[in-house]
């Protein structure tokens, strides 16, 4: 839960310089240094304080007896988690709804933001990116209901088309074999336009010179997508891939609680909404900290790693 | 007020030694007015709200007059209690009066159990009204013998079906008695075209993504399956889904889910869509006697020739009836905890305007109203309301904070509400009880609610035809591994110790 912010880069390497040094810069730069101040104070008030919450994970916490006043059990807790059966489930839906995330919805912005880079009529240009912006500024909520408008059995629209042209209605809304489909559909209707934003940007920025230089050379237009505009916002894209890894265990809370239903639970039931059932509704505070935990630091190992990777094939990575 | 004023003002000047002397002041106040009857007492009510906004102030300010209190509010909107109940508890924010109503989930009970609040047993036989609550009731809503707080007084179970009468009128058929005359109809109302509109679109059994407040747990009662756990004499303990009983009625949703004289979608849909489908003439058979008049509501200007039955006699055929009771007549408990209410002349004078809630002006002002601008009387005594929409928003808010609905009976001048409300009594006599409705599991606290996700799960399934009944079986004995047997053994251990 609090630790999902754990990845929160506050790029201070302060400690590592010597101290009489780290000295003479303070006094050099007061200003600079008094400027870090409000940004420090904040993180350290609501981003590292709270984390001390973090060990009623090996608590049998009880609100009203305080951190101070609940018994210690070590590591219980964790013992229960890794030893339940729901985890293997809980760690493969995170996985596979993480893997698909990556694979089908991380290049569509890209793809869908060349294409647009290409038009070469600025009207419809401007257009088609405000039409595809819209569905970000809905909520899940309405997404969702949208969705089982649409797919409901009991004379939902495309059910009825469906019965319309003689098949068999399909229960997409009960059936675990639909759910990926769905969420993956859904997260591809609501973000890809608005996704699509930072590429365009990037795009931008490209220098023309270079385009005029691959002309000269007889580059058509599939080539200078190809050999110029990508590897200019490969940066970018590599950020972005790092960031996303980062968050690889949030899937979004809200999206999936709304999908869950109890016949598509051991496909839907991810991290997230083991932890708001498990502890918020059932009220085992420490327990679902302790999955709160694991998430994190899962999450902070994959951002360190692929950063190390990203750095190793030459890019900048994200720190 | 200007003494408020003064006082805060003074505490902003004098810094933070004199702060707790001022905080201490305030206490004294506080306890002063406690003792003074005279003063109006000031009370917060951390209460859950039914209805979709809270009540205007006109009954609130007589409720006030009529107590002698000053009364705020904090509505936790019912479709939300679990989290904000179980946060407030967490963060010890909480109001004179907390108003319980999830007696089995884990949280509520650790935290009754941890002394969070007052122990009310000794008191309540000094106040008229309290006094009168049955000691069965007592029983029910104590956790190890201990009383939490005041029980909300129901009856003893509420469930039933209601019918379309009309679609029953015009296929000819009579109103059901047995599971077998429910099946024919719940067929009759899929296939026979019981609107006259030419059109298959209509289906029997409109239902929820809910087992226990829907279809599901009434129907099981008609077939005989224990409510939650079987008791032998021996004092076995047997959860309701590992009974032949169970089995049954989950054959019997899954041959009407498989025919599709029971809504598809019912897994997914939520309750106010399943009352809209009923209302729109989609499908024809209700489960829940409650509802019978805001499901007529809903119909108006929908439905022409709308008439409702409600059914609460059907037997699996040997002529016997059940009917399941929730939390044995207690719905909830009004909790007063310790953190706010911090003396006992404090707890005497809330244990008293909750008395006073149940005499019968009070019970009427939250029932009905004001007599002449919310309900009257007709010619025949029978009570009617006579603007409905002024009683939403004045009145109904209110209706479900009663601390007993039981105390006085209204004739309703509207006969299907009448009617309905008569055959509630009547469930009286059928009703069964949950035995654990008393006792206390610590696994069941710890685990429960999330073992139960693996019955509910494989009950979905089962009906929808996606698990076998080997399939079924495996659920229950996951169940079982996973916590289940403990729970047993720790029921049995707390049964026995009731027998003594």
């Amino acid at each position: 839960m609090k630790v999902s912010s754990i990845t929160a880069p506050s790029n201070l390497n302060l400690e590592k310089r010597k101290g009489s040094a780290f000295l003479t810069a303070v006094k050099k730069y007061k200003l600079l240094y008094l400027m870090i101040l409000p940004g420090l104070v904040y993180f350290i008030m609501f981003k590292y304080l709270p984390m001390g919450g973090l060990v009623i994970a090996f608590q049998n916490y009880q609100p009203f007896l305080g951190i101070t006043g609940s018994e210690w059990v070590g590591f219980k807790h964790f013992i229960r988690l890794f030893t339940e059966p729901t985890f293997m489930m809980l760690l493969r839906n995170t996985l596979i709804l993480f893997a698909l995330n990556i694979v089908i919805f991380f290049p569509l912005p890209i793809i869908v933001a060349l294409m647009l880079n290409e038009l070469k009529n600025r009207h419809l240009k401007n257009w088609i990116q405000t039409i595809v912006y819209i569905p970000h500024f809905m909520s899940w909520v309405i997404i969702v209901s949208i969705t089982y408008v649409f797919l409901t059995v009991d004379g939902g629209v495309i059910n009825e088309l469906i019965a319309s042209m003689g098949f068999k209605k399909i229960s997409f809304l009960t059936s675990p074999e639909w759910l990926r489909t769905i969420y993956i559909g859904q997260i591809i209707w609501k973000e890809l336009g608005w996704s699509t934003i930072i590429y365009l940007a990037a795009i931008t920025v490209v220098d023309p010179q270079l385009y005029e230089a691959a002309e000269m050379d007889g580059a058509a237009r599939l080539r200078k997508t190809w050999h110029v505009t990508l590897p200019a916002i490969r940066p970018v894209i590599i950020t972005l891939l790092i960031l996303k890894i980062g968050s690889t265990l949030d899937l979004g809370f809200e999206h999936m609680y709304l999908l869950l239903n109890s016949l598509n639970r051991e496909v839907a039931e991810i991290f997230d909404t083991y932890i708001y059932t498990a502890g918020l509704k059932n009220g085992q505070l420490s327990f679902s900290t302790t999955v709160g935990l694991f998430k994190g630091v899962v999450g902070l190992i994959l951002v360190m790693a692929s950063n190390k990777l990203a750095k190793k094939m030459g890019e900048d990575g994200v720190y | 007020m200007k003494k408020r004023w003064v006082s805060m003002l003074a505490c902003v000047t004098v810094l933070s030694t004199l702060l707790s002397a001022c905080g201490g002041d305030k206490e004294a106040e506080k306890n002063a007015a406690v003792a003074d009857e005279n003063t109006p007492l000031e009370i917060t009510w951390l209460n859950i709200l039914h209805t979709a906004s809270p009540p205007t102030d006109t009954i609130k300010k007589l409720l006030e007059e009529y107590t002698n209190t000053k009364l705020t509010f904090n509505w936790v909107p019912d479709a939300s209690k679990e989290e904000r109940i179980t946060t407030a508890l967490a963060s010890g924010e909480l109001a004179d009066i907390v108003t319980l109503t999830m007696m089995t989930n884990s949280s509520v009970r650790s935290s009754l159990k941890s002394g969070l609040f007052w122990d009310v047993g000794p008191y309540l036989d000094d106040y008229d009204n309290l006094a009168k609550i049955a000691p069965e009731v007592r029983a029910a809503a104590s956790i190890e013998g201990v009383l939490y707080g005041v029980p909300f007084q129901k009856n003893l179970a509420r469930s039933g079906l209601i019918m379309r009468k009309d679609w029953l009128d015009k296929l000819g058929l009579p109103v059901p008695t047995t599971l077998d005359e429910v099946y024919e109809v719940a067929r009759a109302f899929t296939e026979d075209d019981p609107d006259g509109n030419g059109v298959d679109d209509t289906t029997g059994f409109g239902d929820r993504n809910d087992l226990r407040y829907s279809s599901f747990k009434t129907l099981s009662s008609y077939f005989g399956t224990p409510n939650g756990w079987k008791v032998d004499e021996s004092g076995k303990f047997t959860p309701e889904f590992d009974t032949q009983e169970y089995m049954d009625t989950l054959n019997y949703s899954k041959k009407l889910y498989e025919n599709g004289y029971l809504a598809q979608d019912f897994a997914v849909t939520a309750k106010t869509d399943q009352q809209q489908q009923f209302a729109q003439g989609k499908t024809g058979i209700y489960t829940g006697m409650v509802d019978i008049s805001s499901l007529r509501t809903l119909a108006q200007d929908l439905q022409e020739g709308l008439e409702l039955v409600p059914i609460n006699k059907i037997s699996n055929g040997d002529g016997e009836y059940h009917i399941w009771s929730e939390g044995s007549g207690v719905g909830g408990l009004m909790a007063f905890p310790k953190s706010e209410v911090k003396t006992e002349a404090e707890l005497k004078r809330l244990l008293q305007f909750v008395n006073d809630l149940i005499d019968e002006e009070a019970f009427m002002l939250m029932t009905g109203g004001i007599e002449g601008t919310h309900y009257e009387y007709d010619e025949n005594g029978a009570y009617k309301v006579l603007n409905t929409e002024l009683w939403q928003a004045d009145v109904q808010p209110f209706s479900s904070s009663r601390p007993s609905e039981i105390s006085y009976t209204l004739k309703d001048a509207n006969p299907e509400k009448q009617l309905a409300n008569e055959l509630i009594r009547e469930n009286d006599q059928y009703a069964v009880f949950d035995p654990t409705v008393p006792l206390d599991s610590a696994t069941n606290n710890e685990q429960g609610t999330e073992l139960a996700k693996i019955i509910t799960d494989a009950t979905f399934k089962y009906i929808m035809g996606q698990a076998t009944e080997a399939d079924f079986k495996k659920a229950v004995q996951t169940w079982k591994d996973s916590g289940g047997t403990k729970i047993t053994e720790e029921y049995e251990a707390a049964y026995k110790l009731t027998q003594k």
